[in-house]
């Protein structure tokens, strides 16, 4: 490797993410390249769009916590449980997901930056602008898209007042932006990962992060178009008259639940996959052993992939799907549960006689993996057509997603969060608040998701502003778990904002990890490695095993270090 | 286009010598993205066979079907010209730059002509997007796909443009790759479109 | 306990596998327990096909609860038996993998869902509930289907009643049976299977009776043959399950099991009722919405309530 220190003008343009520095504020808001400040511009803002998602779900607590339809009108009920998924899906989940890739990847691999950097930054760019569209829906006359996150035809294309822009339309519209978005981040990701990796870094020396953002990120690539299409000829059934989902034209709504599932059942695993992937990172370090079964664990993430792509109609059972495709479906659907199960037996295998470190960060891995475990099984239980015909559409489908969504995901982005900070700030964070914000977030998860799989059993709808007495009992539980939830944020944002403003100054390596991020100095550099990359010679996660990661490296322990 | 942007000065790693340069990027890149991008075409494809066989109404009152001969001719245009822009890559390749140009506008010129004669079926066909399925399902799967031959067309002219700056193209041009990528592949869709929409005629 | 580390690290010895059977005999013993228990979270069960689904749903407590308690003993154990000490900084045994083991938890999963898709592709083939479905472009011509479809080919079973015309509004249900009876609120005869054509007017609508265990979306576009079997004389609720836009939630109604004779009593009865518009509760919330000065976000109205025989009592108590 010739590397010639030569000075780099750029580095002058994108100076590395240290807080604090007066200037330095500005540089997260505005169109920088650098994948790391893209990163945490992407995390900020998702972490603004929780708090959004999560008011809106309060409010409907608030309204669910007695039978009748009392604190707001039915109408503006479904308008905000359906600005909450959408909320909650397309402005946290996906967006804080690539944020966690835009700060991971890079280094992870040996990486100065993305594969294409300004590509990078429009991706990033269009958040804000459909962000915004989707809020601005608010306020247009009859208010946001009333129709679920699905926006089932014909039911979505009714336009009730007749006006060109309304929230059905804004709706569309901002969907069709965060999937071009996300287009661009995924040619990005996968390009870089393919292209940009370390000298040594073979296939089987990469992190499973990296192979699971690879493998959700292929998804992306396949599903996303797939809605796109859908969405266009939503759009114009909304708003210029052509019948592709009406039947008076001879259209057929059911072509658009295809479409929507053969994407939006994929994007759940787009979702859970680079969580699996920190569950994978996590483990190790703080178990202190290898991820047991790396080999595996790594193809199982293609696995699911594949898998992913032929399970769609399990969301239509009950939609007039003919018995055959039922049963194919099932079939497809209850497979995910070997590779899947693979992971989970080899995060177990991980904890097995390892030294348990119970960190804020191991703690929520901990808490996720448990409720993942729950919501799988509650997840085969949808799969059996029988079962999901009784329980389907109910709120034993939301006990089940929130499961996974809140009390897996999210649980596994705070872990993310907690172990990954320092290194991209260059503070620590309190770990007393920490454990007090993940013992208030499991307890208020539990309270709140598990009495929603009963009010499903026992027959409540999803989606209803109002219901029938018998279901008050579960739901006032659920109302106080969803409170409790909120509280919870509190601690959370409070050691957040103080740590980052004058927490204890972070080492390179505060957990002892192994892998090439912890190489770097907090916070790295603009371009990491710069022209200094690492050669890898083993595989990641050698805890216990002596052997080092890279040639040489005890002179970029010490260089982190000096920095 | 961010996509095939050429700048150097954009990719760090082109700088750092220790990862594959930057041309590879853009392909690899391009690649991926012309697979994604098919996959729309082919649910567009498969939501239109579906309508074709299972509505129960196709045709509009008073529509017979569709006029076969002139869009024929506007498919052998277009198909040819695949191969005429294969022409001009090689020669960009053997550094014969005015070939290449001369080539490349004879490309350019055919897509119009396919654009044009697109247009002109549009205005006189005897139903309108508003018109039962068979018209939404004509309108928006051509309309999308001459939306993608006009940025085609565009984009072989922004490459025509740089091939004028002194020196640009002497290693040759991953754009002008790209860009021929991208047109033989809006010619596959339209071979698969004519043979669903014009060949394929439902009783 | 180092004791038992020590163990486990050669070939299993006979006090842990002593242990490992007295920990899988507990699990199994609460799984049991949980599978029988998971019959009183459903409602009383009131169709041919509840048993099944119940007894279904209760396999997959049983194996759920097996797997999941399996897995977080184990958690639990690492958690009491496997911290590291405040500053032992050490790492744990490197231990990177284990085939059999491996081979084990792959197999495994993939005979226990394979074992219980079967089994409910077995149940789905008995019940049998879901007829063939007919695409058409308007409600016109799904009801003037619906209705010569009575004595043809996709005519109903022998020994059964039917077949009933669902009719799915935004927001009110109709039935019609096939004297002409008219009706708001379902009433089917005891132990019969009844048959019905389902037809949406406008948007998706959900047929959903948690008592029979049952639910089959309505499509406009589609006539959509259905039949269950009703075992249980009560009144129980049946609830659009499919989102349907503004007053979804108030789209529910009652079903009626009676005893046949009782049955063809109301029939007859019913007949010689006027028709008059039936009880709509959207219709009650949308007025008062208009007479509050119509806030909240849009909505389509209320189509008007369908001219029926035989109404809703908003106030007769369901079984559940
Ligand atoms: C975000 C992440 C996520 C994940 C990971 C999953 C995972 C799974 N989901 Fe879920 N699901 C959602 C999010 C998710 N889901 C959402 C958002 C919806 C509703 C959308 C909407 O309607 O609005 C939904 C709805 C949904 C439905 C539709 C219900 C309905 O509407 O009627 C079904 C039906 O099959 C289903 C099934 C499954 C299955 C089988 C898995 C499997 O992947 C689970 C596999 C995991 C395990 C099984 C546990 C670990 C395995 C072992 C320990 C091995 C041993 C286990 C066995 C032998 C069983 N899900
Ligand atoms: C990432 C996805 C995600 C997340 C995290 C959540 C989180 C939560 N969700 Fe939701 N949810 C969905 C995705 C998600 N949800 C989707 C896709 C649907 C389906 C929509 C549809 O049917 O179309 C849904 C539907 C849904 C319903 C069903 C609505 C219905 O069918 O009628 C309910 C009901 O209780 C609910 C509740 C909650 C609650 C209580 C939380 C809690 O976890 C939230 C916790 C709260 C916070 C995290 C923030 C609290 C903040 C404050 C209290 C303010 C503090 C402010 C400052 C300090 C400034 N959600
Ligand atoms: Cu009415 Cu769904
Ligand atoms: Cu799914």
């Amino acid at each position: 490797m010739s590397s010639s220190v030569s000075f780099d003008p750029r580095v002058l343009k994108t100076p590395q993410p240290v807080p604090g520095a007066p200037d330095n504020w500005k540089r997260f808001f505005s169109f920088n390249t650098d994948a790391k400040v893209i990163g945490i511009q992407y995390i900020a803002t998702a972490l603004f769009y929780l708090l959004v998602g999560g008011v809106l779900a309060m409010i409907m607590r608030g309204e669910l916590i007695t039978p009748a339809a009392d604190l707001v009108d039915p109408s503006v009920y479904n308008g905000l449980y359906t600005m909450h998924g959408t909320v909650m899906l397309f402005l946290f989940l996906f967006p804080i997901l690539n944020g966690f890739n835009n700060l991971l990847i890079p280094p992870m691999i040996g990486a100065p930056d993305m594969a294409f950097p300004r590509l990078n930054a429009a991706a990033f760019w269009l958040f804000p602008v459909f962000g915004v569209i989707l809020m601005a829906s608010f306020l247009v006359p009859g208010g946001p898209s009333g129709s679920g996150w699905w926006a089932y035809p014909p039911q979505s294309i009714q336009n009730p007042l007749g006006h060109f822009i309304n929230g059905q339309f804004l709706w569309i519209l901002a969907v069709a932006l965060s999937g071009i978005s996300s287009i661009m981040g995924a040619i990005n990701f996968v390009t870089t990962i393919i292209r940009m990796r370390a000298p040594g870094m073979g296939w089987f020396r990469l992190p499973i992060f990296c192979w699971t953002a690879m493998a959700a990120q292929t998804i992306q690539l396949v599903g996303l178009p797939v809605l796109t299409a859908g969405a266009v000829l939503l759009l114009f059934d909304l708003s210029f008259g052509t019948s592709f989902y009406r039947p008076e034209g001879g259209g057929d709504p059911m072509l658009y639940q295809h479409f929507f599932w053969f994407y939006s059942h994929p994007a759940v695993y787009v979702m859970v996959l680079p969580v699996f992937g920190i569950f994978s990172e996590l483990f190790p370090v703080y178990a202190r052993k290898p991820l047991f079964g790396y080999k595996v664990v790594a193809i199982a993430s293609f696995g699911i992939t594949v898998l992913s792509l032929i399970v769609w109609v399990h969301h239509m059972f009950y939609s007039g799907t003919p018995q055959w495709m039922r049963n194919l479906f099932m079939v497809t659907t209850m497979l995910i549960a070997v590779p899947t199960g693979i992971k989970v037996f080899a995060w177990i295998a991980t904890l097995w006689r390892g030294k348990l470190r119970l960190t804020t960060a191991m703690l929520f891995c901990l808490g996720g993996l448990v409720n993942f475990i729950f919501a799988g099984i509650t997840g085969v239980m949808l799969a059996t057509v029988p079962v999901d015909i009784h329980v389907g559409n109910t709120y034993f489908v939301v006990g089940h997603f929130h499961t996974v969504i809140f009390s897996t995901i999210t649980f596994g982005i705070y872990a993310g969060i907690y172990h990954w900070f320092p290194k991209f700030t260059g503070r620590m964070t309190y770990e007393g608040l920490g454990k007090l914000h993940f013992g208030l977030t499991f307890v208020g998860a539990q309270l709140n998701f598990i009495p929603m799989h009963w009010a499903g059993l026992m027959g409540m709808p999803r989606r209803v502003a109002s219901y029938d007495p018998e279901f008050a009992f579960a739901n006032v539980l659920a109302s106080l778990g969803a409170f409790l939830l909120g509280v919870a944020m509190i601690p959370f944002i409070l050691n957040i904002v103080s740590s980052w403003a004058r927490g204890p100054k972070a080492p390179p390596n505060p957990w002892q990890a192994i892998g090439l991020e912890w190489l770097l100095p907090s916070p790295p550099p603009a371009e990491n490695f710069e022209d200094d990359v690492p050669t890898v010679i083993s595989g990641p996660y050698g805890y216990g095993l002596g052997k080092p990661l890279v040639e040489n490296e005890a002179h970029y322990v010490a260089r982190a270090l000096e920095a | 286009m961010t996509l095939s942007s050429p700048l150097p000065a954009d990719d760090p790693a082109a700088a750092s010598g220790s990862q594959q340069g930057h041309a590879n990027h853009t392909l690899t890149g391009f690649v991926i993205f012309l697979l994604s991008e098919s996959v729309i075409f082919l649910a567009l494809f498969a939501g239109y066979i579906v309508f074709k066989m299972s509505s129960p109404v196709w045709l509009p009152a008073g529509v017979e079907g569709l006029e076969i001969r002139d869009p024929l001719l506007n498919t052998v245009v277009l198909v040819s010209s695949s191969g005429v822009a294969w022409l001009a890559e090689r020669c960009l390749k053997r550094q014969k730059l005015v070939s290449f140009r001369l080539w490349w506008l004879l490309t350019m010129a055919m897509g119009s002509f396919f654009v044009y004669g697109q247009a002109v079926e549009w205005l006189h066909l005897g139903f309108g997007l508003g018109d039962g399925i068979f018209g939404s399902t004509f309108y928006v799967l051509t309309g999308f796909h001459g939306l993608h031959v006009i940025t085609g067309i565009l984009l072989m002219g922004l490459m025509l443009q740089r091939s004028f700056r002194p020196g640009n193209y002497d290693k040759g041009e991953t754009g002008v790759v790209a860009v021929s990528l991208f047109w033989h592949f809006v010619d596959v869709i339209w071979i698969v479109l004519f043979v669903l929409i014009y060949v394929w005629q439902r009783s | 306990m180092t004791n038992l580390s020590a163990a486990s690290a050669g070939p299993l010895r006979p006090r842990t596998l002593g242990l490992v059977a007295i920990a899988l005999l507990l699990d199994g013993v609460a799984s049991l327990r949980m599978a029988d228990w998971s019959h009183q979270w459903l409602p009383l069960p009131a169709s041919a096909a509840a048993p099944y689904v119940d007894d279904l749903f209760a396999l997959e407590t049983g194996i759920g609860t097996f797997i999941f308690l399996g897995c977080v003993s184990v958690i639990g154990w690492t958690l009491l038996f496997n911290r590291a000490p405040k500053y032992d900084m050490d790492d744990g045994d490197p231990i990177e993998g284990n085939l059999r083991l491996e081979i084990t938890w792959t197999i495994l999963p993939l005979v226990i869902v394979m074992l219980i898709a079967w089994h409910a592709i077995r149940v789905s083939d008995t019940l049998a509930t879901l007829g063939g479905k007919v695409r058409v472009t308007g409600t016109a011509e799904a009801m003037a289907l619906a209705n010569s479809g009575a004595e043809s080919s996709r005519s109903v079973a022998a020994g059964s009643f039917g077949p009933i015309e669902v009719i799915g509004r935004q927001w009110s249900w109709e039935f019609v049976y096939p004297n002409g009876v008219r009706s708001t609120e379902l009433h089917l005869p005891l132990n019969l299977r009844s048959s019905f054509h389902l037809i949406a007017t406008d948007v998706i609508h959900g047929f959903f009776i948690p008592a029979f265990r049952l639910k089959q979306d309505m499509i406009p576009g589609s006539v959509i043959d259905y039949s269950l079997i009703p075992t249980r004389v009560g009144r129980y609720r049946l609830r659009d399950s499919m989102f349907s836009g503004g007053y979804f939630s108030s789209n529910q109604t009652d079903v009626v099991v009676e005893s046949e004779a009782d049955f063809q009593h109301w029939l007859e009865q019913a007949a010689r009722q006027p028709l008059k518009p039936g009880y709509n509760e959207a219709r009650r919330l949308y007025e008062k919405r208009l007479a509050e000065g119509d806030r909240g976000w849009a909505t389509v109205p209320p189509a008007p309530p369908p001219l029926v025989h035989v109404s809703t009592n908003p106030a007769a108590v369901h079984v559940s």
